[in-house]
Protein backbone atom coordinates (compact mmCIF):
# COMPACT_ATOMS: atom_id res chain seq x y z
CA UNK A 1 0.00 0.00 0.00
CA UNK A 2 1.07 3.54 -0.43
CA UNK A 3 1.61 5.28 2.88
CA UNK A 4 -1.19 6.89 4.88
CA UNK A 5 -0.70 10.52 5.88
CA UNK A 6 0.35 9.58 9.43
CA UNK A 7 2.96 7.16 8.09
CA UNK A 8 4.83 9.76 6.04
CA UNK A 9 8.28 10.83 7.14
CA UNK A 10 8.10 14.64 6.98
CA UNK A 11 11.01 16.15 8.94
CA UNK A 12 10.27 19.35 10.85
CA UNK A 13 13.46 21.17 9.84
CA UNK A 14 12.59 21.56 6.14
CA UNK A 15 9.88 23.21 4.05
CA UNK A 16 7.54 21.62 1.50
CA UNK A 17 6.14 22.81 -1.84
CA UNK A 18 2.68 21.93 -3.15
CA UNK A 19 3.99 19.35 -5.61
CA UNK A 20 5.97 17.70 -2.78
CA UNK A 21 9.42 19.04 -3.39
CA UNK A 22 11.27 19.75 -0.14
CA UNK A 23 13.67 22.64 0.49
CA UNK A 24 16.32 23.06 3.17
CA UNK A 25 18.17 26.36 3.65
CA UNK A 26 21.92 26.24 4.14
CA UNK A 27 23.25 29.80 4.18
CA UNK A 28 22.17 31.32 0.84
CA UNK A 29 21.93 27.87 -0.75
CA UNK A 30 18.67 25.91 -0.85
CA UNK A 31 18.93 22.12 -1.13
CA UNK A 32 15.98 20.57 -2.97
CA UNK A 33 14.59 17.05 -3.29
CA UNK A 34 11.35 15.07 -3.45
CA UNK A 35 9.53 14.35 -0.22
CA UNK A 36 8.43 11.00 1.17
CA UNK A 37 4.91 11.40 -0.19
CA UNK A 38 6.15 11.99 -3.75
CA UNK A 39 8.63 9.10 -3.78
CA UNK A 40 6.03 6.77 -2.27
CA UNK A 41 3.36 7.73 -4.78
CA UNK A 42 5.70 7.47 -7.76
CA UNK A 43 6.95 3.99 -6.95
CA UNK A 44 10.36 2.88 -8.21
CA UNK A 45 12.20 5.88 -9.59
CA UNK A 46 14.30 4.69 -12.50
CA UNK A 47 15.64 7.91 -14.02
CA UNK A 48 16.09 11.55 -13.06
CA UNK A 49 16.47 14.13 -15.82
CA UNK A 50 18.56 16.85 -14.17
CA UNK A 51 19.17 20.49 -15.07
CA UNK A 52 22.69 21.75 -15.83
CA UNK A 53 24.76 23.59 -13.27
CA UNK A 54 24.45 27.33 -14.06
CA UNK A 55 20.85 27.15 -15.30
CA UNK A 56 18.46 29.52 -13.60
CA UNK A 57 14.85 28.80 -12.69
CA UNK A 58 11.95 30.87 -11.46
CA UNK A 59 10.00 29.65 -8.47
CA UNK A 60 7.40 27.05 -9.55
CA UNK A 61 9.05 26.37 -12.92
CA UNK A 62 10.05 22.87 -13.99
CA UNK A 63 13.70 22.14 -13.18
CA UNK A 64 13.77 18.31 -13.41
CA UNK A 65 11.79 15.31 -14.66
CA UNK A 66 11.48 12.14 -12.68
CA UNK A 67 10.77 8.87 -14.44
CA UNK A 68 9.12 6.22 -12.33
CA UNK A 69 7.75 2.91 -13.47
CA UNK A 70 4.36 4.57 -13.48
CA UNK A 71 4.86 7.90 -15.17
CA UNK A 72 7.02 10.89 -15.91
CA UNK A 73 6.62 13.62 -13.32
CA UNK A 74 7.81 17.18 -13.31
CA UNK A 75 9.63 18.75 -10.39
CA UNK A 76 8.98 22.42 -9.70
CA UNK A 77 11.59 24.66 -8.21
CA UNK A 78 10.47 25.73 -4.71
CA UNK A 79 12.53 28.96 -4.98
CA UNK A 80 14.01 31.13 -7.74
CA UNK A 81 17.73 30.94 -8.36
CA UNK A 82 20.70 29.35 -10.05
CA UNK A 83 21.64 25.66 -9.95
CA UNK A 84 25.05 25.48 -8.30
CA UNK A 85 25.29 21.72 -7.84
CA UNK A 86 23.40 18.60 -8.94
CA UNK A 87 23.43 15.21 -7.25
CA UNK A 88 25.42 13.24 -9.80
CA UNK A 89 24.92 9.99 -7.93
CA UNK A 90 21.30 9.94 -9.10
CA UNK A 91 22.48 9.24 -12.65
CA UNK A 92 23.55 5.74 -11.70
CA UNK A 93 21.51 5.28 -8.53
CA UNK A 94 18.06 6.85 -9.04
CA UNK A 95 16.77 4.46 -6.37
CA UNK A 96 18.42 6.76 -3.80
CA UNK A 97 15.33 8.96 -4.20
CA UNK A 98 13.19 6.09 -2.93
CA UNK A 99 15.62 4.87 -0.30
CA UNK A 100 16.82 8.16 1.24
CA UNK A 101 14.79 11.06 -0.11
CA UNK A 102 16.03 13.64 2.43
CA UNK A 103 19.65 12.43 2.47
CA UNK A 104 21.56 10.82 -0.42
CA UNK A 105 18.52 11.23 -2.67
CA UNK A 106 18.68 15.09 -2.83
CA UNK A 107 18.37 16.60 -6.32
CA UNK A 108 19.97 20.03 -6.61
CA UNK A 109 21.46 22.94 -4.71
CA UNK A 110 20.06 26.31 -5.74
CA UNK A 111 21.62 29.71 -5.00
CA UNK A 112 18.43 31.52 -4.14
CA UNK A 113 17.80 35.03 -5.46
CA UNK A 114 15.19 35.73 -2.79
CA UNK A 115 15.24 33.63 0.34
CA UNK A 116 11.98 35.20 1.43
CA UNK A 117 10.29 32.84 -1.06
CA UNK A 118 10.89 30.09 1.52
CA UNK A 119 8.13 31.67 3.61
CA UNK A 120 5.52 30.72 1.02
CA UNK A 121 6.30 27.01 1.45
CA UNK A 122 4.50 24.69 3.85
CA UNK A 123 5.89 23.43 7.13
CA UNK A 124 5.66 19.70 7.91
CA UNK A 125 2.30 20.01 9.67
CA UNK A 126 0.69 21.86 6.77
CA UNK A 127 2.21 19.39 4.36
CA UNK A 128 0.74 16.42 6.23
CA UNK A 129 -2.62 18.18 6.44
CA UNK A 130 -2.55 18.78 2.67
CA UNK A 131 -2.02 15.05 2.08
CA UNK A 132 -5.07 14.36 4.24
CA UNK A 133 -6.99 16.81 2.07
CA UNK A 134 -7.48 19.27 4.95
CA UNK B 1 -25.83 1.47 -9.03
CA UNK B 2 -22.90 0.13 -7.06
CA UNK B 3 -19.45 1.09 -8.17
CA UNK B 4 -17.78 -1.23 -5.65
CA UNK B 5 -14.71 -2.86 -7.12
CA UNK B 6 -14.27 -6.61 -7.05
CA UNK B 7 -11.64 -8.40 -5.02
CA UNK B 8 -9.78 -11.52 -6.03
CA UNK B 9 -9.50 -14.34 -3.46
CA UNK B 10 -5.94 -13.09 -2.76
CA UNK B 11 -6.94 -9.51 -1.91
CA UNK B 12 -6.30 -9.91 1.83
CA UNK B 13 -2.92 -11.50 1.19
CA UNK B 14 -1.88 -8.59 -1.02
CA UNK B 15 -2.91 -6.06 1.60
CA UNK B 16 -1.12 -7.91 4.37
CA UNK B 17 2.04 -8.14 2.29
CA UNK B 18 2.50 -4.53 1.24
CA UNK B 19 0.66 -4.66 -2.08
CA UNK B 20 0.09 -1.18 -3.52
CA UNK B 21 -3.57 -1.75 -4.40
CA UNK B 22 -5.11 0.12 -7.33
CA UNK B 23 -8.29 -0.02 -9.33
CA UNK B 24 -7.82 -1.98 -12.54
CA UNK B 25 -10.99 -2.35 -14.57
CA UNK B 26 -13.60 -3.81 -12.23
CA UNK B 27 -10.98 -5.10 -9.80
CA UNK B 28 -8.65 -3.92 -7.06
CA UNK B 29 -5.26 -5.35 -7.89
CA UNK B 30 -1.68 -4.97 -6.63
CA UNK B 31 0.35 -2.62 -8.86
CA UNK B 32 3.54 -3.54 -7.00
CA UNK B 33 4.71 -4.66 -3.57
CA UNK B 34 7.16 -3.02 -1.18
CA UNK B 35 10.19 -4.40 -3.03
CA UNK B 36 9.23 -2.32 -6.06
CA UNK B 37 8.49 -2.91 -9.73
CA UNK B 38 12.10 -2.90 -10.86
CA UNK B 39 13.03 -5.78 -8.57
CA UNK B 40 9.84 -7.62 -9.52
CA UNK B 41 10.61 -7.27 -13.23
CA UNK B 42 14.25 -8.33 -12.83
CA UNK B 43 13.34 -11.26 -10.56
CA UNK B 44 11.29 -12.84 -13.34
CA UNK B 45 14.34 -12.71 -15.63
CA UNK B 46 16.83 -14.01 -13.05
CA UNK B 47 14.72 -16.02 -10.58
CA UNK B 48 10.92 -16.12 -10.52
CA UNK B 49 7.83 -14.03 -9.86
CA UNK B 50 4.31 -14.89 -8.71
CA UNK B 51 1.31 -13.00 -10.11
CA UNK B 52 -2.32 -12.98 -9.00
CA UNK B 53 -4.26 -13.02 -12.28
CA UNK B 54 -7.58 -14.14 -10.80
CA UNK B 55 -9.25 -11.13 -12.43
CA UNK B 56 -8.97 -12.95 -15.75
CA UNK B 57 -11.99 -14.98 -16.84
CA UNK B 58 -12.56 -18.56 -17.96
CA UNK B 59 -15.44 -19.69 -20.15
CA UNK B 60 -16.36 -23.35 -20.63
CA UNK B 61 -17.61 -24.53 -24.01
CA UNK B 62 -18.91 -28.09 -23.88
CA UNK B 63 -20.84 -30.25 -26.32
CA UNK B 64 -20.70 -31.89 -29.73
CA UNK B 65 -20.80 -28.48 -31.44
CA UNK B 66 -18.08 -26.88 -29.29
CA UNK B 67 -15.27 -27.51 -31.77
CA UNK B 68 -17.12 -26.02 -34.72
CA UNK B 69 -18.29 -23.03 -32.68
CA UNK B 70 -14.72 -22.20 -31.63
CA UNK B 71 -13.51 -22.78 -35.19
CA UNK B 72 -15.99 -20.16 -36.34
CA UNK B 73 -15.27 -17.57 -33.62
CA UNK B 74 -11.54 -17.93 -32.92
CA UNK B 75 -8.67 -16.77 -35.15
CA UNK B 76 -6.66 -19.99 -34.84
CA UNK B 77 -7.45 -23.05 -36.96
CA UNK B 78 -7.93 -25.87 -34.46
CA UNK B 79 -7.29 -28.30 -37.34
CA UNK B 80 -3.85 -26.80 -37.94
CA UNK B 81 -2.28 -25.02 -34.98
CA UNK B 82 0.19 -27.25 -33.13
CA UNK B 83 3.91 -27.17 -33.78
CA UNK B 84 5.86 -26.42 -36.94
CA UNK B 85 3.80 -28.91 -38.96
CA UNK B 86 0.52 -27.26 -38.02
CA UNK B 87 -1.05 -30.38 -36.55
CA UNK B 88 -4.60 -30.37 -35.14
CA UNK B 89 -5.18 -29.44 -31.51
CA UNK B 90 -5.45 -32.41 -29.15
CA UNK B 91 -6.39 -32.91 -25.50
CA UNK B 92 -3.80 -31.27 -23.24
CA UNK B 93 -2.82 -28.60 -25.75
CA UNK B 94 -3.80 -24.94 -25.83
CA UNK B 95 -3.49 -22.17 -28.41
CA UNK B 96 -3.42 -18.40 -28.33
CA UNK B 97 -5.61 -16.34 -30.66
CA UNK B 98 -8.32 -13.70 -30.81
CA UNK B 99 -12.08 -13.34 -31.07
CA UNK B 100 -13.15 -10.94 -33.80
CA UNK B 101 -16.33 -9.13 -34.65
CA UNK B 102 -17.87 -9.42 -38.10
CA UNK B 103 -16.00 -6.20 -38.94
CA UNK B 104 -12.71 -7.96 -38.19
CA UNK B 105 -12.09 -5.97 -35.02
CA UNK B 106 -10.61 -7.67 -31.93
CA UNK B 107 -13.19 -8.20 -29.20
CA UNK B 108 -10.54 -9.84 -27.01
CA UNK B 109 -7.62 -12.22 -27.16
CA UNK B 110 -7.44 -15.48 -25.27
CA UNK B 111 -6.22 -19.03 -25.00
CA UNK B 112 -8.32 -22.05 -25.97
CA UNK B 113 -7.64 -25.25 -23.99
CA UNK B 114 -8.81 -28.58 -25.36
CA UNK B 115 -9.75 -30.81 -22.39
CA UNK B 116 -11.20 -33.42 -24.76
CA UNK B 117 -12.90 -33.45 -28.18
CA UNK B 118 -16.06 -31.86 -26.83
CA UNK B 119 -14.86 -29.89 -23.77
CA UNK B 120 -12.94 -26.61 -24.02
CA UNK B 121 -11.82 -23.92 -21.62
CA UNK B 122 -11.36 -20.43 -23.03
CA UNK B 123 -9.34 -17.99 -20.94
CA UNK B 124 -9.89 -14.33 -21.71
CA UNK B 125 -9.13 -10.98 -20.11
CA UNK B 126 -10.57 -9.37 -16.99
CA UNK B 127 -14.20 -8.45 -17.40
CA UNK B 128 -14.46 -10.27 -20.75
CA UNK B 129 -15.94 -13.60 -19.57
CA UNK B 130 -19.51 -12.40 -19.98
CA UNK B 131 -18.74 -10.61 -23.25
CA UNK B 132 -17.11 -13.63 -24.88
CA UNK B 133 -19.77 -16.02 -23.51
CA UNK B 134 -22.48 -13.81 -25.03
CA UNK B 135 -20.53 -13.53 -28.29
CA UNK B 136 -20.24 -17.33 -28.53
CA UNK B 137 -23.93 -17.77 -27.70
CA UNK B 138 -24.99 -15.30 -30.36
CA UNK B 139 -22.95 -17.23 -32.94
CA UNK B 140 -24.15 -20.68 -31.91
CA UNK B 141 -26.31 -21.13 -35.02
CA UNK B 142 -27.55 -24.70 -34.93
CA UNK B 143 -24.49 -26.00 -33.10
CA UNK B 144 -24.93 -27.92 -29.86
CA UNK B 145 -22.73 -26.39 -27.19
CA UNK B 146 -23.20 -25.27 -23.62
CA UNK B 147 -21.40 -22.07 -22.71
CA UNK B 148 -20.62 -21.36 -19.05
CA UNK B 149 -18.99 -18.14 -17.86
CA UNK B 150 -16.79 -18.92 -14.82
CA UNK B 151 -15.94 -15.26 -14.08
CA UNK B 152 -14.88 -14.88 -10.40
CA UNK B 153 -15.27 -18.60 -9.72
CA UNK B 154 -11.62 -19.52 -10.12
CA UNK B 155 -8.31 -18.48 -8.67
CA UNK B 156 -5.61 -17.90 -11.29
CA UNK B 157 -1.95 -17.69 -10.32
CA UNK B 158 0.98 -17.27 -12.73
CA UNK B 159 4.48 -18.33 -11.73
CA UNK B 160 7.05 -17.07 -14.23
CA UNK B 161 10.83 -17.14 -14.51
CA UNK B 162 13.60 -19.76 -14.52
CA UNK B 163 13.12 -20.70 -10.84
CA UNK B 164 9.42 -21.39 -11.49
CA UNK B 165 10.28 -24.93 -12.49
CA UNK B 166 12.20 -25.81 -9.30
CA UNK B 167 9.56 -24.10 -7.19
CA UNK B 168 6.75 -26.12 -8.74
CA UNK B 169 8.86 -29.27 -8.47
CA UNK B 170 8.90 -28.66 -4.70
CA UNK B 171 5.13 -28.29 -4.32
CA UNK B 172 3.77 -30.90 -6.74
CA UNK B 173 2.78 -34.38 -5.69
CA UNK B 174 4.36 -36.05 -8.72
CA UNK B 175 6.55 -33.48 -10.47
CA UNK B 176 8.35 -35.93 -12.81
CA UNK B 177 5.05 -37.09 -14.28
CA UNK B 178 3.65 -33.57 -14.47
CA UNK B 179 6.71 -32.13 -16.24
CA UNK B 180 7.00 -35.07 -18.65
CA UNK B 181 6.26 -33.84 -22.18
CA UNK B 182 4.76 -30.65 -20.76
CA UNK B 183 5.65 -28.63 -23.85
CA UNK B 184 5.22 -24.88 -24.29
CA UNK B 185 1.46 -24.29 -24.59
CA UNK B 186 0.33 -27.60 -23.13
CA UNK B 187 -1.40 -28.33 -19.84
CA UNK B 188 -2.34 -31.06 -17.39
CA UNK B 189 -4.83 -31.42 -14.54
CA UNK B 190 -8.11 -29.63 -13.92
CA UNK B 191 -9.55 -27.16 -11.43
CA UNK B 192 -12.76 -29.21 -11.25
CA UNK B 193 -12.08 -32.15 -8.92
CA UNK B 194 -14.82 -34.15 -10.67
CA UNK B 195 -12.93 -34.02 -13.98
CA UNK B 196 -11.14 -37.26 -14.91
CA UNK B 197 -7.90 -35.32 -15.41
CA UNK B 198 -8.04 -33.67 -11.95
CA UNK B 199 -5.72 -36.33 -10.51
CA UNK B 200 -2.92 -35.38 -12.90
CA UNK B 201 -1.78 -32.29 -11.02
CA UNK B 202 -2.06 -31.81 -7.27
CA UNK B 203 -0.26 -30.03 -4.48
CA UNK B 204 1.37 -32.36 -1.93
CA UNK B 205 -1.78 -31.92 0.20
CA UNK B 206 -3.98 -33.14 -2.68
CA UNK B 207 -5.36 -29.78 -3.86
CA UNK B 208 -6.08 -30.23 -7.59
CA UNK B 209 -5.42 -27.59 -10.20
CA UNK B 210 -4.89 -27.06 -13.89
CA UNK B 211 -1.26 -26.35 -14.74
CA UNK B 212 -0.65 -24.68 -18.08
CA UNK B 213 2.85 -24.15 -19.42
CA UNK B 214 2.26 -20.63 -20.64
CA UNK B 215 2.30 -17.08 -19.38
CA UNK B 216 2.48 -13.41 -20.21
CA UNK B 217 6.12 -12.56 -19.55
CA UNK B 218 8.10 -14.35 -22.26
CA UNK B 219 9.85 -16.36 -19.56
CA UNK B 220 9.43 -20.02 -18.70
CA UNK B 221 6.60 -20.69 -16.28
CA UNK B 222 3.09 -21.77 -15.61
CA UNK B 223 -0.43 -20.48 -15.32
CA UNK B 224 -2.38 -22.20 -12.56
CA UNK B 225 -6.18 -22.43 -12.41
CA UNK B 226 -7.82 -23.59 -9.21
CA UNK B 227 -11.14 -23.40 -7.42
CA UNK B 228 -11.52 -19.97 -5.84
CA UNK B 229 -11.55 -21.52 -2.34
CA UNK B 230 -8.12 -23.08 -2.92
CA UNK B 231 -6.40 -19.95 -4.26
CA UNK B 232 -4.88 -18.73 -0.97
CA UNK B 233 -3.56 -22.20 -0.09
CA UNK B 234 -1.98 -22.66 -3.52
CA UNK B 235 -0.50 -19.15 -3.47
CA UNK B 236 0.95 -19.44 0.05
CA UNK B 237 2.34 -22.93 -0.61
CA UNK B 238 4.15 -21.66 -3.70
CA UNK B 239 5.40 -18.50 -1.96
CA UNK B 240 6.93 -20.62 0.83
CA UNK B 241 8.49 -23.15 -1.54
CA UNK B 242 9.88 -20.43 -3.79
CA UNK B 243 11.65 -18.48 -1.05
CA UNK B 244 15.00 -20.32 -1.37
CA UNK B 245 14.88 -19.78 -5.13
CA UNK B 246 14.33 -16.01 -4.97
CA UNK B 247 10.61 -16.04 -5.87
CA UNK B 248 8.91 -12.68 -5.28
CA UNK B 249 5.28 -11.61 -5.49
CA UNK B 250 4.79 -9.34 -8.50
CA UNK B 251 2.16 -6.73 -9.32
CA UNK B 252 0.52 -5.58 -12.53
CA UNK B 253 3.20 -2.98 -13.33
CA UNK B 254 5.94 -5.57 -13.78
CA UNK B 255 3.50 -7.84 -15.61
CA UNK B 256 2.98 -5.02 -18.10
CA UNK B 257 6.67 -4.22 -18.59
CA UNK B 258 7.58 -7.92 -18.90
CA UNK B 259 4.92 -8.62 -21.53
CA UNK B 260 5.95 -5.56 -23.52
CA UNK B 261 9.55 -6.77 -23.55
CA UNK B 262 8.25 -10.13 -24.73
CA UNK B 263 6.39 -8.41 -27.63
CA UNK B 264 2.98 -9.55 -26.37
CA UNK B 265 -0.10 -7.35 -26.91
CA UNK B 266 -2.39 -6.02 -24.21
CA UNK B 267 -5.99 -6.44 -25.30
CA UNK B 268 -7.94 -3.17 -25.63
CA UNK B 269 -4.67 -1.27 -25.85
CA UNK B 270 -2.51 -2.89 -28.55
CA UNK B 271 -5.35 -4.78 -30.21
CA UNK B 272 -8.94 -3.63 -30.05
CA UNK B 273 -11.72 -1.97 -31.89
CA UNK B 274 -9.89 -1.78 -35.21
CA UNK B 275 -9.01 -4.25 -37.97
CA UNK B 276 -7.01 -7.15 -36.56
CA UNK B 277 -4.33 -7.17 -39.27
CA UNK B 278 -0.85 -5.81 -40.06
CA UNK B 279 0.41 -6.34 -36.52
CA UNK B 280 3.35 -8.13 -34.88
CA UNK B 281 1.19 -11.19 -34.08
CA UNK B 282 0.50 -12.89 -37.44
CA UNK B 283 0.93 -16.26 -35.69
CA UNK B 284 -2.48 -15.61 -34.10
CA UNK B 285 -4.09 -15.81 -37.55
CA UNK B 286 -4.62 -19.06 -39.51
CA UNK B 287 -2.30 -18.32 -42.43
CA UNK B 288 -1.44 -21.17 -44.79
CA UNK B 289 2.17 -21.78 -45.89
CA UNK B 290 1.92 -18.96 -48.43
CA UNK B 291 1.39 -16.56 -45.55
CA UNK B 292 -1.35 -14.73 -47.42
CA UNK B 293 -4.42 -17.00 -47.35
CA UNK B 294 -6.28 -18.46 -44.39
CA UNK B 295 -6.72 -22.21 -43.89
CA UNK B 296 -10.29 -21.76 -42.64
CA UNK B 297 -13.14 -19.30 -42.77
CA UNK B 298 -14.14 -17.61 -39.53
CA UNK B 299 -15.93 -14.58 -38.20
CA UNK B 300 -14.14 -11.44 -39.39
CA UNK B 301 -11.91 -13.26 -41.88
CA UNK B 302 -13.40 -11.65 -44.97
CA UNK B 303 -12.48 -8.18 -43.81
CA UNK B 304 -8.92 -9.26 -43.01
CA UNK B 305 -8.55 -10.99 -46.40
CA UNK B 306 -9.78 -7.91 -48.24
CA UNK B 307 -7.39 -5.13 -49.20
CA UNK B 308 -6.25 -4.68 -45.63
CA UNK B 309 -6.06 -1.47 -43.63
CA UNK B 310 -3.55 1.28 -44.26
CA UNK B 311 -2.66 1.28 -40.59
CA UNK B 312 -0.12 -1.11 -39.18
CA UNK B 313 1.08 -1.89 -35.67
CA UNK B 314 4.83 -1.98 -35.14
CA UNK B 315 7.21 -2.73 -32.27
CA UNK B 316 9.78 -0.15 -31.18
CA UNK B 317 12.61 0.12 -28.68
CA UNK B 318 14.09 3.36 -27.39
CA UNK B 319 17.68 4.28 -26.59
CA UNK B 320 17.32 4.81 -22.86
CA UNK B 321 14.63 4.06 -20.30
CA UNK B 322 12.65 7.29 -20.62
CA UNK B 323 9.00 6.86 -21.57
CA UNK B 324 6.24 8.96 -23.01
CA UNK B 325 2.71 8.94 -21.68
CA UNK B 326 1.07 6.62 -24.23
CA UNK B 327 -2.33 8.30 -23.78
CA UNK B 328 -2.48 10.80 -26.60
CA UNK B 329 1.19 10.56 -27.60
CA UNK B 330 1.90 10.93 -31.33
CA UNK B 331 4.38 9.28 -33.67
CA UNK B 332 6.39 11.64 -35.91
CA UNK B 333 8.45 10.28 -38.80
CA UNK B 334 11.86 11.50 -40.03
CA UNK B 335 10.18 14.07 -42.30
CA UNK B 336 8.31 15.58 -39.37
CA UNK B 337 4.96 14.11 -40.42
CA UNK B 338 2.52 12.88 -37.80
CA UNK B 339 1.99 9.23 -38.79
CA UNK B 340 0.06 7.74 -35.90
CA UNK B 341 -0.39 6.96 -32.23
CA UNK B 342 1.47 5.24 -29.40
CA UNK B 343 -0.37 2.17 -28.11
CA UNK B 344 2.01 1.03 -25.36
CA UNK B 345 5.10 2.63 -23.85
CA UNK B 346 6.75 0.72 -21.01
CA UNK B 347 10.29 0.20 -19.72
CA UNK B 348 11.88 -3.22 -19.84
CA UNK B 349 14.38 -2.84 -16.99
CA UNK B 350 16.30 -5.98 -17.96
CA UNK B 351 17.68 -4.74 -21.29
CA UNK B 352 20.23 -2.26 -22.61
CA UNK B 353 21.81 -1.29 -25.92
CA UNK B 354 25.46 -1.77 -26.75
CA UNK B 355 26.63 -0.51 -30.14
CA UNK B 356 22.99 -0.48 -31.23
CA UNK B 357 22.30 -4.09 -30.36
CA UNK B 358 19.92 -4.99 -27.54
CA UNK B 359 21.16 -7.27 -24.76
CA UNK B 360 19.31 -8.72 -21.79
CA UNK B 361 20.67 -9.42 -18.34
CA UNK B 362 20.13 -13.03 -19.38
CA UNK B 363 22.01 -12.76 -22.72
CA UNK B 364 24.86 -15.28 -22.73
CA UNK B 365 26.63 -13.24 -25.44
CA UNK B 366 26.54 -9.84 -23.78
CA UNK B 367 29.84 -8.00 -24.08
CA UNK B 368 31.82 -7.31 -20.95
CA UNK B 369 31.06 -3.96 -19.39
CA UNK B 370 27.69 -3.51 -21.10
CA UNK B 371 25.44 -1.47 -18.83
CA UNK B 372 21.88 -2.75 -18.52
CA UNK B 373 19.78 0.18 -17.31
CA UNK B 374 16.50 -0.52 -19.08
CA UNK B 375 15.00 0.65 -22.37
CA UNK B 376 11.59 2.01 -23.20
CA UNK B 377 9.64 -0.17 -25.62
CA UNK B 378 6.17 -0.81 -26.89
CA UNK B 379 3.87 -0.59 -29.90
CA UNK B 380 2.79 2.15 -32.29
CA UNK B 381 -0.02 2.23 -34.84
CA UNK B 382 1.03 4.17 -37.94
CA UNK B 383 -0.27 4.86 -41.44
CA UNK B 384 2.94 4.10 -43.33
CA UNK B 385 5.36 1.21 -43.59
CA UNK B 386 8.60 1.36 -41.62
CA UNK B 387 11.52 -1.06 -41.60
CA UNK B 388 13.50 -2.35 -38.62
CA UNK B 389 16.07 0.27 -37.72
CA UNK B 390 13.95 3.20 -38.92
CA UNK B 391 13.83 5.97 -36.34
CA UNK B 392 10.64 7.77 -35.34
CA UNK B 393 9.92 10.30 -32.62
CA UNK B 394 7.32 9.71 -29.94
CA UNK B 395 5.90 12.97 -28.69
CA UNK B 396 3.73 13.62 -25.65
CA UNK B 397 2.95 16.84 -23.76
CA UNK B 398 6.30 16.77 -22.01
CA UNK B 399 8.96 15.33 -24.26
CA UNK B 400 10.08 13.93 -27.59
CA UNK B 401 11.79 10.55 -27.64
CA UNK B 402 13.61 9.01 -30.58
CA UNK B 403 12.95 5.27 -30.84
CA UNK B 404 13.84 2.61 -33.40
CA UNK B 405 11.52 0.16 -35.10
CA UNK B 406 12.48 -3.38 -34.07
CA UNK B 407 11.15 -6.89 -34.59
CA UNK B 408 12.13 -8.08 -31.12
CA UNK B 409 12.59 -6.40 -27.74
CA UNK B 410 14.11 -8.53 -24.95
CA UNK B 411 16.46 -11.23 -26.26
CA UNK B 412 17.29 -14.52 -24.53
CA UNK B 413 13.76 -15.18 -23.34
CA UNK B 414 13.26 -18.56 -21.71
CA UNK B 415 9.59 -19.42 -22.38
CA UNK B 416 10.31 -22.12 -24.97
CA UNK B 417 13.33 -23.77 -23.38
CA UNK B 418 12.90 -27.40 -22.25
CA UNK B 419 11.82 -27.66 -18.60
CA UNK B 420 14.73 -29.96 -17.76
CA UNK B 421 17.22 -27.13 -18.41
CA UNK B 422 15.81 -25.37 -15.34
CA UNK B 423 16.12 -28.38 -13.01
CA UNK B 424 19.93 -28.67 -13.11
Amino acid sequence: MTKEAHELNLPADIKYAKAHEWARVDGEIVIVGLDDYAQDQLGDIVFVEMPEVGETFDKDSVFANVESVKAVSECYSPVSGEIVEINERLEDEPELVNNDCYGDGWFVKIKATNLAEMDSLMDHEKCRASVKGE
Amino acid sequence: MSTAKKKTPLFDWHQEHGGNMVEFGDYIMPLWYASGTKKEHLSVITDAGLFDTSHMAAVLVDGPGAYELIQFCFTRDLDACIGKDNKPIKPGRCVYGAFLSEQGHAIDDGIVYQVNDTDYIIVVNAGMGGVIAAHLNSNLGGRQAEITDLTDQLGKIDIQGPAAVKTMQAVLKNPEQVFKKLLYFSFKGHFDDRAPTAEQVQLLDGTPFLLSRSGYTGEVGFEIFTQRKHAVNVWETIVAAGQPFGLVACGLASRDSLRTGAVLPLSHQDIGNWTYANHPWPFALPFDVSGSRFTKSFLGAEVLQAAGPDERTLTYVGHDLRKVDAHGARVIDADGTDIGTVLTCATDMAIGRHEGKIYSLASADKPEGVKIKGLCCGFIKVNKGLAPGDVVTLQDQKRKLKVSIETNVRPARTARKPLRTFLK
